[in-house]
């Protein structure tokens, strides 16, 4: 796939094989085109060239079938947020076509365990930063897709919150669904990922299963010798 | 927490440092953007157009050397320039928000050091060149009359009323939006907010009765009076010392400046809670769990009929969004004092006084009105921002999105609409014209939607994503005049034929009963047409839309 906005390319050539049943991470500093390919990917934005399939059905030519398979977390998207967290779960519920008894039910049981079930009628802008997340993830887990698209899904997320959504994620992928997230936290990818791909600059720099793409040394090591980061010699900054 | 330690000596920027800031966001918002450059000309052209009328209008009484009329220019003209400056942000163009404040919250910056660079700030643009321009006519004027004494206190009072302009704009805006951003007072700023757009109204008919009015010489005392209010009090320095009251200088001087003084706290008070983003809702209402099922909890009470599917869920959620979100809330209401007042106004003074109003005029301002309520929806996916995302990853059909938005839109508007066939009918004793007035409504109203739906899928532009809903960016604001300025004669002209069978029938009893199904038929098979023609195309653009009103992009 490959996106260009004006005369920046964002996106120069990126070719991903998500395995089904994976959970795959997508580590890349700020800037490095993550959200320009997952929104490819998702349908969120149309590709100069190239296409992405899910589960067989092509997004771009067969929209419907390929969408009702996804479920889309997107990076600094506004909710509609002037809904209270089960009005927007009851929206996003009837929206994929599901019957509005089975929306209830499982509206509220995600509010239950993601722990948004006090808020009660707030409306999702009066929410913080973490929970507007949550009730994010909350969306796109609604209508039980095959395939989540998780665009920094535990940015500004506190630790509590943060281990609950691995919770629920990992059980996800043991139950046969296939998660894919971008981040630039190591140890997240590290402790959940089975599979990396590492990108920068708008190409993909290694990819392959967790233990082949870090082989002997830290993950953390591997990102800064792909990226490569600066290392700073502590001259500067003297003044700090 | 306590962080003590002697403050290293902190330089307060100048203001000619927002000056310099603006121009730059200014220049970059146009970078390689050359449909931008070109409608900021146009802005500025168009804006230069006016400004040179007004200028020679003000300069005139200097060259038929009539002090008289001279006092009559600066007071009147000078009145509504202020007033125009204080209320029209309010109802029509929002204001220029292109250095947010909120953006400073964390700078270590002053009170005093941010006020005044945000006013400097605010004084380059188009309409404050376009004010300046204009009056500048006045020290014309003065110099002509009174020589450059007068000219030299002219040119001082003519920038003492731009300060006192802009500021005044920044304090009503910024009071407003204070308050409907508090949800708590909403109800309270929605009241008041129509008691503004609606004073515009009368101030209007005002005009118009005192041009007609030749009498000028019985208008001089009223004009008197005006000069001394801070409306006018800067305006009519210059002209006071060609007339000889040079004694009044100082003492307009002051009402000025205090004038100034005053808005500029009231501003300053309302500038921080908009800098903190206070949600300031009050003690959220969070306690309020109802048993309710979320489903439930989406759908309005009010809107029973709505069915529990894709389509109910797009129209429910669009429903409660037209009165949630400040923006669309504003909009709503502003239309609705308008709504009532402009035809009223048009009708009585057309023909209320010699007793009979004619059909072809009550038919077109029925459209006019019907027009206009539909142009709210020119740029609804703006509203949703972002936020629309939900509904592209969703892949909602487009002609199920613009049913529905048409339906939550239509039930606010459709009874607005009675309401004001009603008030109309009542005020000009005519309950036989009704059926006309219904039917031309629900014509120009149709057809205005469908317009609008093609606007709204072409021309959509992202709103700033601030909790002011007056609020939008430089250059868009051309753009969003000119854009709905052709959906008002698109929508006029598909609705016209209503207009023209009025004219050919006249009054004849028929159709005065056939006029409202004839007219609601016609609107509705309009919109209808259109949400298949626009859904259609927008079953291939949604992804082009979402990057159209997403912002900072
Ligand atoms: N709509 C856009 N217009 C212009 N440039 C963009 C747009 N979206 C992204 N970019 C640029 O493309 C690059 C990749 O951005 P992004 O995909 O958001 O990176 P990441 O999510 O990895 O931080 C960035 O340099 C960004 O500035
Ligand atoms: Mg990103």
């Amino acid at each position: 796939m490959v996106k260009r906005f004006d005369a920046k390319v964002a996106v120069a050539g990126v070719n991903l094989d998500v395995p089904a049943g994976s959970f795959y991470g997508l580590l890349g500093p700020n800037g490095a085109g993550k959200t320009t390919t997952l929104s490819m990917a998702v349908g969120l934005l149309r590709p100069d060239a190239g296409t992405a399939w899910v589960l067989g059905h092509d997004v771009w030519s067969d929209p419907v079938r390929a969408k009702a398979l996804l479920g889309v977390l997107p990076d600094g998207v506004r909710l509609f947020d002037r809904l209270s967290g089960a009005e927007l779960l009851a929206y996003h519920g009837l929206l994929r076509g599901m019957d509005p008894a089975v929306v209830d039910q499982r509206a509220r049981e995600l509010l239950d365990v993601l722990a948004l079930a006090d808020a009660g009628r707030t409306l999702v802008v009066d929410y913080s930063a973490g929970m507007k997340k949550k009730i994010g993830l909350a969306c796109a887990l609604l209508h039980a897709p095959r395939l989540v698209v998780l665009d920094e899904p535990f940015e500004a997320v506190d630790p509590v919150s943060a281990a609950r959504i691995r919770d629920i994620l990992h059980r996800y992928v043991t139950g046969g669904g296939t998660v894919i997230f971008s981040s630039h936290v190591m140890e997240v990818v590290e402790r959940l990922c089975t599979h990396v791909a590492i990108m920068a600059e708008g190409t993909i720099k290694r990819v392959g299963t967790l233990d082949e793409v870090r082989g002997e040394r830290s993950l953390e090591d591997v990102f800064v010798e792909v990226v490569g980061g600066r290392t700073a010699t502590g001259e500067e900054l003297a003044w700090l | 927490m306590a962080l003590t330690q002697q403050q290293p000596t902190l330089r307060q920027p100048s203001a000619a440092l927002f000056v310099r800031l603006k121009l730059r966001v200014l220049a970059n918002n146009m970078r390689g953007k050359s449909w931008r450059i070109a409608l900021f000309v146009l802005g500025l052209a168009v804006g230069l157009w006016w400004a040179a009328s007004a200028f020679f209008l003000l300069a005139a009484p200097g060259f038929t050397d009539n002090v008289d009329a001279a006092v009559l220019a600066s007071a009147l003209g000078g009145g509504l320039l202020v007033l125009g400056w204080a209320l029209l942000p309010l109802v029509f163009f929002g204001v220029d928000e292109t250095l947010d404040p909120a953006r400073f919250a964390l700078l270590p910056l002053r009170r005093r050091t941010l006020v005044t660079g945000l006013v400097a700030a605010a004084m380059i643009g188009v309409p404050a060149l376009a004010a300046v321009v204009a009056t500048s006519g006045l020290v014309i004027a003065a110099a002509l009359l009174g020589g450059w004494v007068a000219a030299v206190v002219q040119a001082v009072g003519t920038v003492a009323g731009l300060i006192l302009c802009i500021v005044a704009s920044r304090a009503v805006t910024s009071a407003f939006a204070t308050m409907l951003r508090s949800r708590r007072v909403r109800d309270m700023a929605a009241i008041l907010l129509a008691c503004v757009a609606a004073l515009i109204g009368p101030v209007q008919i005002g005009v118009v009765a005192l041009l007609e009015n030749a009498d000028w010489q019985r208008l001089l005392g009223p004009a008197r009076v005006i000069g001394w209010t801070p409306l006018a009090a800067p305006y009519t320095m210059g002209i006071d010392v060609a007339a000889g009251r040079a004694w009044a200088v100082p003492l307009k001087l002051l009402i000025t400046a205090a004038t100034v003084a005053a808005l500029l706290w009231w501003w300053s008070r309302t500038l921080e809670s908009a800098m903190l983003g206070a949600e300031s809702a009050g003690p959220a209402k969070a306690a309020a769990a109802t048993s309710d099922s979320a489903v439930d909890q989406l759908f309005p009470r009010s809107m029973p009929w709505l069915p529990r599917n894709r389509y109910g869920a797009l129209a429910a959620r669009e429903a409660r969004y037209w009165w949630r979100d400040a923006r669309r809330r504003a909009g709503l209401i502003t239309f609705a004092v308008i709504g009532v007042v402009m035809p009223v106004m048009v009708n009585v003074s057309s023909g209320g006084l010699s007793g009979s109003t004619s059909p072809v005029m009550i038919s077109l301002t029925m459209v006019f009105v019907g027009v206009i309520g539909a142009a709210s929806l020119a740029n609804q996916f703006g509203y949703d921002g972002s936020a629309y995302a939900a509904n592209v990853v969703a892949g909602v059909p487009g002609a199920v999105e613009l049913r529905a938005r048409l339906m939550a839109f239509t039930t606010y508007l459709g009874p607005l609409l009675l309401v004001i066939a009603a008030i109309v009918a009542a005020f000009l004793r005519e309950p036989a014209d009704i059926g006309l007035m219904l039917g031309s409504l629900g014509a120009a109203y149709g057809s205005g939607l469908a317009i609008n739906l093609f606007v709204s899928l072409h021309g959509a532009y992202a709103l700033p994503e601030t909790s002011n809903p007056f609020a939008i960016n430089a250059g868009s604001g051309v753009a969003k005049s000119l854009l709905s300025i052709l959906g008002l004669i698109g929508a006029t002209a598909v609705a016209i034929p209503i207009v023209v069978v009025t004219a050919l029938v006249g009054g004849a009893p028929v159709w005065l009963w056939l006029a409202a199904p004839a007219g609601i038929a016609y609107g509705v098979a309009a919109a209808w047409l259109a949400t298949y023609v626009v859904g259609d195309m927008l079953d291939r653009q949604m992804p082009e839309l979402l990057q159209a009103v997403s912002p900072n992009r």
